[in-house]
């Protein structure tokens, strides 16, 4: 019998190191969350520069049985993280941020996620922007997946130096008067060229977007079905006038992000963005050079367009989803969102901050001065609906995009649209 | 869990046999943390993408059953097939005149007269062991496809237009190939090093007194010897070169996976599963690359052994 005690022993050894190892492969930390006396924890993965982190220190001042733990990462790091997560079934947090452009791959499996709905988030919608607020939610209305936070609306960056060389007025409200239709746009871009040979606009892709990011539909149409190339949207709108623009040869080769854009923000190689209200804060800290020299105007009315901005989730996965539900709606509450806005510029979505007095004398520095918040404010305002984007935008996006760069090299623009129109349908049914 | 039941008949035997399988359980708990790992993080995920590859999956909603669909889909991509080119071409520049490079640089490390011959030999082994992100980083620095960049700088050094080293046709597969030559030319030739030191010297003298100049004994003594080395490096540098991944991607960096020019087999099978959310063509990109890999990779070692042979013949 102690020789059988010794050979339980070493199976049980073994047995035991196999678990451990299995355990430790397979599964992340399972974390205690909740405790006896009402204690509760909140893991909240967030993305970007955002003030999240102080605010929830806030709330939990204020809700001491109220634990949060925020987790940042990158925008596509946490994206892929999170889709992991609940493609594994476990290892979700309890709240997540979701960015727009990724929202209708997660939309898609609604059933992991709590319906805001049904946690009171009816009680809320009438302070946020109808256009935002609806693309939170299904296509039928009935399910809310995130409540919102900032929003990007899109405005004309200009600079001044180059504005005023080629005769055109310097001031926004007179840049407004003077641009106020698509026509317009081009007419100014021409003129900068000739005066100073410099491009108007920075890349293709931006004279793409003009028209594209104002449509509401767009690639695809909510069975998941390919709209490129048929009746109905504006997609060809949008790349003709791309190709308008090229042909009068305003574009320039500057792609956003690279080293070379960068440069030529600092030093003014092109004289207009049309960039999201997040693009001033990345200009504020990394065109030094440029201080004073860009202004902000409204855009035409057939350019007023969303670019970016986030929702605020809860995953099905949480075990205390009316605590997290007060937590977020507390977070994205009009008076939190000046906060942010204040601190990382994350642009208000809910309408009542753009009347607040800290919101409207928010002057800027590095825009010589002008109150560039009314500016993005009343673009927010001028936005129609919501704009249906679907999970395969961005590959189709990318198609057409390849498209312009080869017309940009000098390829046939119908042909090279035929071509995408191609590619585009080998991606979109598999 | 285990019937004790035999082991109460004799005490002597038991002992024996006891002490005998207490030995083997320990064995094979020495190796159980190998299989128990390979297993969960190699075996399993290859079983189940194979049998991904026959349902449609997007991560997220239930997986459906499409039967071939999904390799119907991607034989009939385009995309796939310039994959599969792109692959092949690359693989055929950046690889093979590694075999050819790798040899001499083995013979030449290995002459007695040469000098510093560690230093030339950790110099040769050293971009082997340079991290990758650092050397794909580097490398689109010096083929950036701006005018002034290395690269098109010493093109118009010799009267050449400059090229764009990222987007064109064969500027990519070019630049790329001698980031893959560079990289894993050492590795080659410490291999065909070590082979060749394994070889006697008694065999070079012995040709040396029947007359046999140095060129004469590189072809009749050395390359026979090394062949068992030359199919070993042919067959890693081929399945090497199908699975070409990490190099193309750091170097074109966000055009990774939105242009064609330089997408392989392995970057056009992770566009689907991570950029369009398709994890059943997928895997099917991953069964019929297997395919091409054993197809590539017999050929390849039949070749090899092949000229080998008549070589003997000869002799």
């Amino acid at each position: 019998m102690v020789k059988n005690k010794s050979k339980t022993k070493w199976l049980g050894l073994g047995l035991a190191s196999m678990l451990v190892f299995s355990l430790g492969a397979c599964s992340g930390d399972d974390e205690a969350s909740g405790g006896s006396d009402g204690e509760v924890t909140l893991d909240f993965w967030a993305f970007g520069a955002t003030n999240y982190e102080e605010l929830a220190k806030e709330y939990e001042k204020e809700h001491p049985n109220v634990t949060i733990k925020v987790r940042s990462a990158e925008t596509a790091e946490h994206h892929d993280a999170l889709f992991t997560a609940l493609s594994a079934g476990s290892g979700a947090p309890d709240i997540a941020a979701l960015e727009v452009d990724q929202l209708d791959r997660f939309k898609e499996a609604q059933g992991r996620f709590e319906n805001l709905y049904d946690l009171g988030a009816k009680e809320v919608q009438d302070q946020y922007l109808d256009w935002k607020w609806e693309a939170g939610a299904n296509q039928e209305g009935d399910f809310l997946i995130g409540l919102p936070t900032d929003i990007g609306p899109k405005a004309l960056y200009y600079r001044t130096d180059l504005f005023e060389e080629a005769g055109l007025p310097t001031e926004p409200d007179k840049v407004e008067a003077l641009i106020d239709s698509p026509e317009a746009f081009k007419e100014a871009g021409m003129k900068v060229k000739e005066e100073t040979g410099k491009p108007f606009v920075d890349s293709i892709e931006m004279a793409y977007r003009a028209y594209l990011d104002a449509s509401e539909k767009t690639y695809l149409n909510p069975d998941g079905e390919l709209l490129l190339g048929k009746e109905g949207n504006d997609v060809k709108k949008a790349y003709d006038y791309a190709v308008e623009l090229n042909k009068a040869g305003i574009v320039g080769k500057l792609e956003m992000w690279s080293p070379e854009w960068a440069n030529a923000v600092n030093k003014g190689e092109f004289a207009a963005e049309l960039g999201a209200g997040w693009l001033k804060g990345w200009m504020e800290g990394n065109a030094p050079d440029a201080v004073g020299k860009w202004r902000v105007a409204t855009l035409p009315t057939e350019f007023a367009a969303n670019w970016g901005g986030s929702y605020i989730s809860i995953p099905s996965e949480t075990e205390h989803p009316q605590e997290a539900y007060d937590f977020v709606e507390w977070l994205v509450s009009p008076d939190n969102q000046l906060k942010s806005f204040e601190s990382k510029g994350l642009f208000p979505s809910a309408t009542s901050v753009y009347d607040m007095e800290e919101f409207k004398t928010n002057e800027d520095k590095f825009f010589g001065g002008q109150v560039t918040s009314t500016v993005f404010a009343e673009a927010a305002q001028d936005i129609d609906g919501a704009v249906f984007k679907g999970v395969k935008y961005f590959p189709v996006h990318q198609e057409v995009l390849n498209a312009l760069h080869n017309v940009q090299e000098g390829g046939d623009p119908e042909k090279e649209w035929k071509a995408a129109i191609k590619r585009a349908e080998d991606l979109i049914d598999r | 869990m285990v019937s004790m039941s035999g082991e109460e008949r004799g005490v002597k035997k038991k002992r024996y046999r006891s002490e005998k399988k207490k030995d083997m359980i320990s064995g094979y708990l020495y190796v159980a943390p190998f299989f128990i790992i390979f297993g969960v993080i190699g075996l399993y995920p290859a079983a189940f993408s194979i049998y991904l590859a026959f349902q449609k999956w997007n991560g997220l909603s239930p997986m459906s059953f499409v039967g071939l669909d999904n390799f119907r889909i991607v034989l009939e991509d385009p995309l796939f097939w310039k994959s599969v080119y792109n692959t092949i071409i690359m693989g055929l520049m950046g690889t093979a005149p590694q075999i050819i490079v790798g040899i001499v640089l083995a013979f030449l490390l290995n002459l007695t007269f040469l000098r510093f011959k560690n230093f030339f030999r950790i110099t040769i082994f050293m971009p082997y062991i340079t991290s990758m992100v650092a050397v794909a980083l580097i490398f689109s620095v010096l083929f950036s496809n701006h005018e002034s960049s290395l690269a098109n700088y010493l093109l118009g050094v010799f009267g050449f237009d400059p090229v764009n080293w990222s987007t064109s046709e064969w500027g990519t597969k070019i630049a790329i190939s001698i980031m893959v030559f560079w990289r894993w030319v050492g590795y080659n030739t410490i291999i065909y090093l070590a082979g060749i030191q394994s070889i006697s010297n008694d065999l070079y003298e012995a040709a040396t007194i029947d007359g046999a100049n140095k060129f004469q004994q590189l072809l009749f003594i050395t390359m026979p010897l090394l062949k068992p080395f030359i199919i070993l490096t042919v067959f890693f540098s081929t399945v090497g070169a199908l699975q070409l991944f990490s190099e193309p991607t750091i170097f074109l960096g966000a055009g990774a996976f939105t242009r064609d020019e330089a997408l392989t087999v392995v970057m056009y099978l992770y566009r689907d599963a991570f950029k369009l959310q398709s994890f059943g063509t997928a895997s099917a990109t991953a069964i019929i690359l297997l395919v091409i890999i054993l197809f590539f990779a017999t050929i390849n070692t039949l070749i090899t052994s092949g000229t080998g042979r008549k070589k003997k013949g000869v002799r």
